[in-house]
């Protein structure tokens, strides 16, 4: 059986996150691209390959949020894992109503990481 | 002698010795040739005494002219006791009597103690030549041969006398001749010089003289014509009108037609005409007048003329009418009215000013009586009797000085004037000059000044504000009451220097030196200055202020000046100071809570990457085979974010530091980039696009870091706020410093957002005051007080399109900004533009 990788695409202005977390997630099995801004993503080939999607709240531009709501206007199933340095309950509280699979606040830890890309993935 | 007893040669010898007698008589006459009678006389009675022995002999001749005749009387040598020959004379006269045609031939007489015989021998026929008496004391005399010779002798005498006295009337005559001749010559030399003078006088007095022949033709003109004119005699003889070439040519015309009128009637003539003068070829101008003169029977002999040089006479009595024609303009267009009267009152002169404020023409003023015409009735025995009182005296209390009467106008309206008289000595007599002024508007306009300055005074001593004001020179001339009231002073007290009593004795030295500045340099005076309060004892805080008031060129009238008590003002100001302290304090405190989310995700990034290059790593050295070179690089990252972590750190520190306001170096470019850096994720999350322009060349400022960081901060966190609810265009914010003039740094934030409304701008920087739902509104109250606290400046502008812009700028590298000058600067508010 052939083994495909799914990918992950993560969008992060903080380049430390883009350099980090394609390597994590390529230890954890799958396939990672980065992009540095949510229309940067759009513009690109990998929206319909993206199995799931690692999002920054605080994006210069177009939010994660307004992405968010963007993918699901252009009825883009992608489960959304956000991620973000700034705690606020309350727009982790907002953000998972509106369908995310997670929202974690950095830093976070690896298997905060793998914990919600399984579940947005849903490999049991 | 005896006769009878003669010898015959005796006889002889007597007769030779008469012969010889007779010869020298008749040589007589030869011997009188040329002699004055006087002489003849003398030598014929010494003859006679010679010849004849006689003992006396007289002569007398008789003067043809009728004057005293020559009468002669001798004696004989011997006869030396006979009286004086003048005795004699009147002795013979008396014997013979005054006519000699009635003398007897032979007198006998006595001749002092002797008898003694008298013989006249007539001289002339009727002896209207003469006598000649000879007389003797001999008894025989006279004997016939002497008789003979005595009338011989009488006969040449007579001859040689008649000849004499011929020859004396021809010398008379000759020498009468010769002494007219003499007169005559001396008359004659004395006329000449005479003529000779009037002919040189003619010639060198200083003004052209000349005649003219009846025909018109010049007989003589003067040297002074000829030097005047370059004319020589010849060329004005050669024709009668040659002398004209000296005149002006416009004048020749009427020249030529006056002179000959004048020839022809015979009158002369008097006129004015230029006439050039050699020596400088300017034309003069010349009175010529010629007369003619005239002989016994009327026939004009000759025209007589001079030509006067009269051009200076003429330019000084142009001179003169200029300068009176001027006069009269000067006093025809004087402001006052101009009189002059007489000494009996009559007016003799009358300008146009007098005619517009009596009412009278000139001409009818003129030849009036003053009093009559301009001094009300009551008065006028007063003016006359002054007038009087001076022609006596030369007193007059009135004269040469401004007063002020009252006049009467032509239609009987009385007035106020000021009047002056000024009497002038106008050859023997007195003229005078009266200016007088029409007073009437500045006496009305003086009476409202009286009033409005009553008015004045009234407000100034009721308002309820301490007022006072000084001279040019600085001394206080006035207080209103206000101000004796506060002080408890009296105006005495005050006035002059005193003024310095009132002040708290710490304050006097400064408060001095300031005042006196400015009463140099006119400017503004404004000090806080500490003054006694009567009523608790006290110094408290005033403001004492004044201004110049100034002339229209700028000379400085009076200082006016106020004194208002601020001492409850500056006690609120010190507690709001020390509120806004306080609220300084808490708005840092609160910014910083407001920041802590910022910070954390400042920190929070660099330490998602460190943990997950971590785990990262882990992980990699875990599998089998471990991945060493993918841990050594995600190991480096972890060292790298650390240290990006630790600079997060190092620039809160600065932030979070704990020290109070101080003082250092500020570099407002470094500063502001890290307030940048702090917020820029909460810019980013507002969606706020940052432009940054920090010019190179900024100065340091000197002051508080962190304050300024703060001031930064809040313009920043203003200006992302005013545009989180704008949709509709880029929300652009641009943060900009450079340098402001005079060395200053300036810093402007400009945001794209709401504005504020013209209206409320004053409210900006009012603490509380605030548009935002969840702001206290302390933010820009605070950040102006830090700014100013730095002597510089914050404002607030609208954009030209959407948005403000909020600026500060503070002076680089000025002196440390010490907790007093915060004071002062919170005191002191400046001008708040566009703010």
């Amino acid at each position: 059986m052939m083994i495909t990788r799914s990918l992950v695409s993560v969008v992060d202005d903080d380049e430390s996150v883009r350099e980090s977390l394609p390597d994590l997630l390529r230890e954890f099995g799958y396939a990672a691209r980065t992009f540095s801004s949510a229309e940067e993503f759009l513009a690109s080939d990998c929206v319909d390959q993206t199995r799931c999607l690692m999002l920054d709240i605080g994006l210069p531009g177009m939010t994660g949020p307004d992405l968010q709501r963007e993918l699901k206007l252009r009825r883009q199933q992608i489960p959304i894992v956000f991620i973000t340095a700034h705690r606020d309950e309350a727009i982790r509280t907002r953000v998972l109503e509106e369908g995310a699979v997670e929202c974690l606040f950095k830093p976070f830890s690896d298997t905060a990481v793998l914990e919600a890309l399984n579940t947005a993935l849903q490999v049991n | 002698m005896d006769l009878q007893r003669e010898a015959p040669e005796d006889e002889i010898k007597r007769l030779q010795r008469c012969l010889n007698d007779l010869v020298s008589v008749l040589a007589l006459p030869a011997m009188w040739s040329g002699r004055e009678p006087a002489q003849i006389v003398d030598r014929l009675l010494d003859s006679l005494l010679g010849m004849l022995q006689l003992d006396l002999v007289y002569v007398r001749v008789d003067n043809p002219a009728g004057g005293a005749p020559i009468e002669v009387a001798k004696v004989a040598p011997s006869q030396n006791r006979m009286p004086r020959s003048e005795e004699l004379c009147k002795a013979i006269n008396q014997w013979c009597g005054t006519d000699p045609q009635k003398w007897p031939p032979l007198l006998r007489t006595s001749l002092g103690d002797r008898d003694i015989l008298i013989v006249p021998s007539r001289i002339g026929l009727h002896a209207e030549i003469g006598v000649i008496v000879a007389g003797s004391a001999r008894a025989d005399f006279p004997i016939q041969t002497e008789l003979l010779l005595l009338s011989m002798a009488a006969n040449e005498a007579g001859i040689a006398l008649q000849e004499a006295r011929l020859r004396s009337e021809q010398k008379h005559v000759a020498s009468e001749l010769d002494r007219r001749v003499a007169q005559r010559t001396a008359e004659l030399a004395q006329a000449n010089e005479a003529l000779h003078l009037q002919v040189a006088l003619l010639q060198k007095i200083p003004v052209a003289a000349w005649t003219v022949n009846p025909d018109g033709t010049t007989a003589f003109v003067n040297q002074s014509w000829l030097e005047y004119t370059g004319q020589t005699l010849e060329f004005v003889r050669s024709s009668p009108e040659a002398w004209m070439s000296a005149i002006h040519p416009e004048d020749r015309e009427e020249t030529a037609r006056r002179f000959w009128d004048g020839i022809r009637t015979g009158q002369g003539f008097t006129m004015e005409v230029r006439c050039r003068r050699l020596h400088d070829g300017e034309y003069r101008w010349h009175l010529n007048r010629a007369v003619p003169l005239r002989n016994a029977e009327g026939k004009v002999l000759r025209f007589v003329g001079t030509s006067t040089d009269i051009e200076d006479v003429k330019r000084s009595q142009e001179d003169l009418r200029t300068a009176e024609e001027r006069t009269r303009l000067i006093i025809d267009t004087a402001l006052d009215a101009v009189i002059t009267m007489n000494v009996q009152g009559a007016i003799t002169s009358w300008n146009k000013q007098a005619e517009v404020v009596f009412g009278w023409s000139k001409s009818e003023a003129i030849g009036q009586h003053l009093s009559e015409m301009i001094i009300p009735e009551r008065q006028r025995a007063a003016h006359e009797r002054g007038l009087r009182h001076f022609l006596a005296t030369g007193e007059g209390p009135i004269l040469r000085r401004r007063i002020q009467v009252t006049a009467v106008r032509r239609n009987g309206a009385e007035f106020p004037v000021e009047l002056e008289i000024v009497p002038m000595r106008l050859g023997s007599d007195w003229v005078f000059s009266a200016f007088i002024r029409d007073i009437t508007d500045s006496k009305r306009a003086e009476e409202k000044l009286r009033e409005s300055e009553f008015n004045l005074r009234q407000l100034t001593e009721t308002i309820p504000e301490m007022l006072w004001s000084a001279t040019p020179e600085g001394v206080i001339d006035y207080c209103n009451a206000r101000v004796l009231d506060y002080t408890g002073f009296s105006a005495e007290e005050i006035m002059g220097g005193g003024w310095m009593k009132l002040l708290h004795s710490d304050d006097i030295a400064e408060t001095t030196r300031a005042w006196m500045s400015c009463v140099r340099t006119g400017a503004p005076y404004r000090v806080e200055v500490r003054t006694f309060h009567a009523a608790d004892f006290t110094y408290r805080w005033c403001i004492t202020s004044a201004l110049p008031l100034r002339d229209q060129q700028g000379r400085i009238l009076k200082w006016h000046g106020t004194i208002v008590d601020m001492h409850d003002w500056k006690c609120a100001q010190e507690e709001l100071r020390n509120t806004q302290a306080a609220l300084a304090h808490m708005t840092r405190v609160m910014t910083m809570g407001e920041l802590t989310a910022s910070i954390a995700h400042e920190i929070n990034q660099p330490l998602a990457g460190i943990i997950t290059n971590a785990s990262t790593c882990l992980r990699m050295l875990a599998a089998d085979p471990p991945n060493v070179d993918g841990a050594r690089e995600t190991a480096r990252r972890t060292i790298r974010d650390g240290n990006r972590a630790c600079e997060v750190i190092t620039r809160l520190r600065a932030l979070f530091s704990k020290k109070d306001a101080s003082t250092e170096s500020v570099d407002l470019n470094e500063a502001t980039r890290e307030v940048i850096a702090l917020s820029s994720s909460k810019l980013k999350e507002n969606k706020v696009i940052l432009g940054v322009e920090l010019a190179d060349d900024v100065p340091f400022v000197t002051g508080d870091r962190v304050q300024l960081q703060q001031v930064i901060l809040n313009l920043l966190a203003n200006a992302s706020d005013a545009m989180s609810t704008v949709d509709d265009r880029p929300r652009k914010l641009l943060v900009k410093t450079e340098q402001d003039e005079g060395d200053r740094v300036r810093l402007t934030v400009q945001d794209a957002g709401v504005g504020f409304d013209p209206q409320t701008a004053g409210r900006l920087f009012d603490a509380f005051y605030t548009t935002k739902d969840d702001g206290m509104g302390i933010g820009l109250s605070v950040s102006r007080s830090i700014i100013e606290s730095h002597h510089g400046r914050l404002w607030a502008a609208p954009n030209d399109g959407p948005g403000a812009t909020f600026s500060f700028s503070v002076p680089g590298g000025h002196k440390a900004a010490t907790a007093a000058d915060s004071i002062r600067a919170m005191q002191n508010p400046p001008r708040t533009d566009g703010a």
